[in-house]
């Protein structure tokens, strides 16, 4: 699914990745856990297309050389990025966006295009689902909305979209415990044999709702260290330094 | 320039004292001449110059040969009393939906007959200093005179249509608009713009319009058709205890369009809201110019205005608010923000607050920026193209202001027409 060799990314000089490596396989579920500053949001950024890093490596999705590829393609080819802080874009609603965003989607795929009325009824059965209220979905996106909303609304997205790969920035991190289980809800009700999950996360907790079958500990650009869903809670009692001075 | 002010003057003879008035405002204006950015309140829309770059030989438009309209024209799939302008004098008018006992409708061409009714209107020529209100009295020769009585809510929308056909290609229309809805009377108006052939032509509109005690007037302009058209539209306001006007702009066809509202809040609870949008391409240059005079006590304004500019487009808000010192408890708002999209684009924003009065609530607000990269990335990592990210921001960004109509059969086709005109505009 996703194959990344030798992943090197910098802001103005400054390295953040280096010589970054990762295989996902379909059906998947990595997670990755690293202090502040070790170049989580980086990655995210650099997978989904961000501009203002420079890039060195390679990076193949479905076999295909990503970097390559432009932003809405990826999105289109299946990769979701939920947003450490999702963006608020006054006036426009987010029932229209996401509309829009899923027929671009479809269309891509070949599929037939979702007219006005079986997309709500689409809406409505996901949200009853991960028990969102639909009403925020008539508002404008992510306008006003809370920390929470900001991230289950990303979940929303995320479950309607029905991407191949969806990569989670740190969407656990200030969440209360109800919020935090309707986002793994969501990431639990998609797991499937085909797809895959790349987690970014600070803590172990959302750990205990969505079990990883690898957990990677990134350090200052690298992986320092691989292992199963036990490794998260050693990190959670010994901390990141533990891991450094066991390295 | 050469207007050929005798001609028009001999074509329209009259009593006395309406000639005297078209004659002495006429040499008014001869001496000042059009507009020029010197003056203050024509800072950024130069009209002398915009005149002379773009009418070679402009002349006064008297009268229709004949009064034939395209009644294609007429707004379709939506209930509406209308009236109809041809070249700016009065063609006709409907009020299918409403009691027209209770409507009282008249051409200014009709006033201008009868020493008496034009008695009733003479005082709203007085003495000027702005010189294209000088031309229009100088040269109205019609126009309309609405009448609402009092306790009378209007059913449907009424439409003035202005339409406008090669007959008055190169030449500058004058008219003017007198409306007065009663006491607790409810009326939406819709000023509907339209020209048939691509020609240029300048419109000098004044509307005068009188608000009494608990009445509600909503009144849409609708600019949305683009043509080679000047503007000048002057709407001055007395507003009465209670009474609530609104007005909405949608500034979008014409070449140039220079909007005025001057609103007079006169006794106390009265209150004016002025919103509208701006999105503008090619070369158009669009101007609103607000003055909201606070004269009493609670009352309240509040405007918002949002622009979108492409390639060479220049738009302006000159907003006032002017409290005067009695009007305690004042509440007054303002809000402009726009977006550029060209380099080449220019907006101007000039908020002005005068306040004479200590115990007042007002604010103003006024951004000009660009579109949000971050939005951009955030729409297309969700499979929006580049052009379809920028196109929903852009859409959202004017949506605010359409939301801030509170009529909803209008709003619906507000935003049938401003949605025909963003698909056709490469954000």
């Amino acid at each position: 699914m996703l194959d990344i060799k030798n992943l090197s990314a910098s802001i103005e000089d400054k390295k953040i990745l280096e010589n970054f490596n990762l295989n996902i396989k379909p059906g998947e579920v990595h997670a990755i856990m690293g202090p502040n500053g070790s170049g989580k949001s980086t990655l995210a950024n650099v997978l989904s297309g961000r501009k203002g890093y420079t890039v060195e490596g390679k990076v193949y999705y479905e076999g295909n050389d990503l970097l390559e590829i432009p932003i809405e393609e990826r999105a289109q080819k299946g990769i979701f990025l939920a947003f450490q802080y999702p963006i608020e874009i006054p006036g426009v609603n987010t029932n229209i966006f996401l509309k829009t965003s899923l027929n671009a989607i479809r269309k891509f795929r070949g599929l037939k295009e979702l007219d006005a009325l079986d997309f709500l009824k689409l809406v409505k059965e996901k949200s009853k689902k991960l028990k969102i209220e639909e009403k925020i979905l008539s508002r404008q996106l992510n306008v006003g909305f809370s920390g929470g909303e900001k991230k289950k609304n990303e979940i929303l997205q995320m479950t309607i979209l029905e991407p191949k790969l969806a990569i989670l920035d740190e969407t656990d991190s200030g969440l209360d415990i109800d919020a935090l289980r309707i986002v793994s809800d969501g990431v639990n009700s998609l797991r499937d044999k085909k797809r895959s999950f790349l987690i970014i996360t600070h803590y172990q907790r959302l750990l205990d709702y969505i079990k990883p079958d690898f957990v990677h500990v990134l350090i200052n650009g690298k992986i320092v260290k691989t292992g199963s869903s036990d490794l998260a809670l050693e990190l959670e009692k010994d901390g990141y330094e533990g891991v450094s001075i066991t390295k | 320039m050469n207007l050929k002010f005798e001609e028009f003057q001999k074509s329209n003879l009259g009593f006395e004292e309406l000639d005297n008035i078209r004659i002495k405002n006429f040499k008014s204006f001869e001496t000042q001449g059009f507009p020029t950015k010197k003056q203050e309140q024509w800072k950024y829309t130069d009209m002398r110059n915009i005149i002379s770059n773009n009418f070679q030989d402009l002349q006064i438009f008297d009268k229709n040969k004949d009064s034939h309209y395209n009644n294609e024209l007429l707004v379709k799939d939506f209930e509406h009393n209308k009236i109809v302008l041809l070249n700016g004098k009065f063609v006709e008018s409907n009020f299918t939906f409403e009691n027209d006992k209770k409507i009282k409708i008249k051409s200014l061409k009709k006033i201008f007959e009868n020493k008496n009714d034009f008695d009733k209107i003479k005082n709203y020529f007085e003495d000027e200093q702005n010189s294209l209100i000088l031309l229009n009295h100088a040269l109205t020769n019609d126009g309309i005179l609405l009448d609402i009585e009092d306790n009378y809510s209007f059913n449907k929308p009424l439409v003035i249509y202005n339409f406008f056909d090669k007959a008055v290609e190169n030449k500058i229309v004058n008219n003017k608009f007198f409306i007065s809805l009663g006491e607790k009377s409810n009326l939406s108006l819709v000023d509907f713009y339209r020209c048939e052939d691509n020609i240029k032509y300048f419109n000098n509109t004044i509307h005068n319009y009188t608000i009494k005690k608990n009445a509600t007037l909503k009144k849409f302009s609708i600019n949305d058709s683009l043509d080679n058209s000047y503007n000048y539209n002057s709407v001055k306001i007395k507003s009465y205890s209670n009474s609530i006007f609104e007005n909405f702009l949608l500034s979008l066809g014409p070449n140039l369009i220079k909007n005025e509202i001057h609103c007079n809040l006169l006794e106390d609870f009265s209150s004016c809201f002025v919103n509208g949008i701006m999105l503008l391409n090619g070369d158009q240059h669009h101007e609103l110019k607000t003055n909201i005079n606070h004269k009493y006590e609670n009352c309240k304004s509040s405007q918002l205005i949002k622009s979108v500019l492409l390639d060479k487009s220049n738009g302006t808000y000159q907003g006032k608010i002017f409290v005067d010192k009695r009007a305690q408890k004042t509440n007054g708002y303002q809000l402009s923000k726009a977006l550029l999209l060209s380099e080449n684009s220019e907006f101007n924003s000039k908020p002005e607050l005068e306040i004479y009065a200590d115990d007042v609530k007002c604010s103003h607000g006024s951004t000009i920026g660009n579109i949000d990269e971050n939005a951009i990335f955030y729409l297309m990592s969700r499979g929006l193209s580049k052009f379809q990210a920028s196109k929903i921001i852009v859409e959202g960004f004017l949506n605010e202001a359409i939301e801030t109509i509170t009529d909803p059969i209008i709003k619906i086709f507000v935003s049938k027409l401003f949605n025909e005109r963003i698909n056709k505009v490469n954000v």
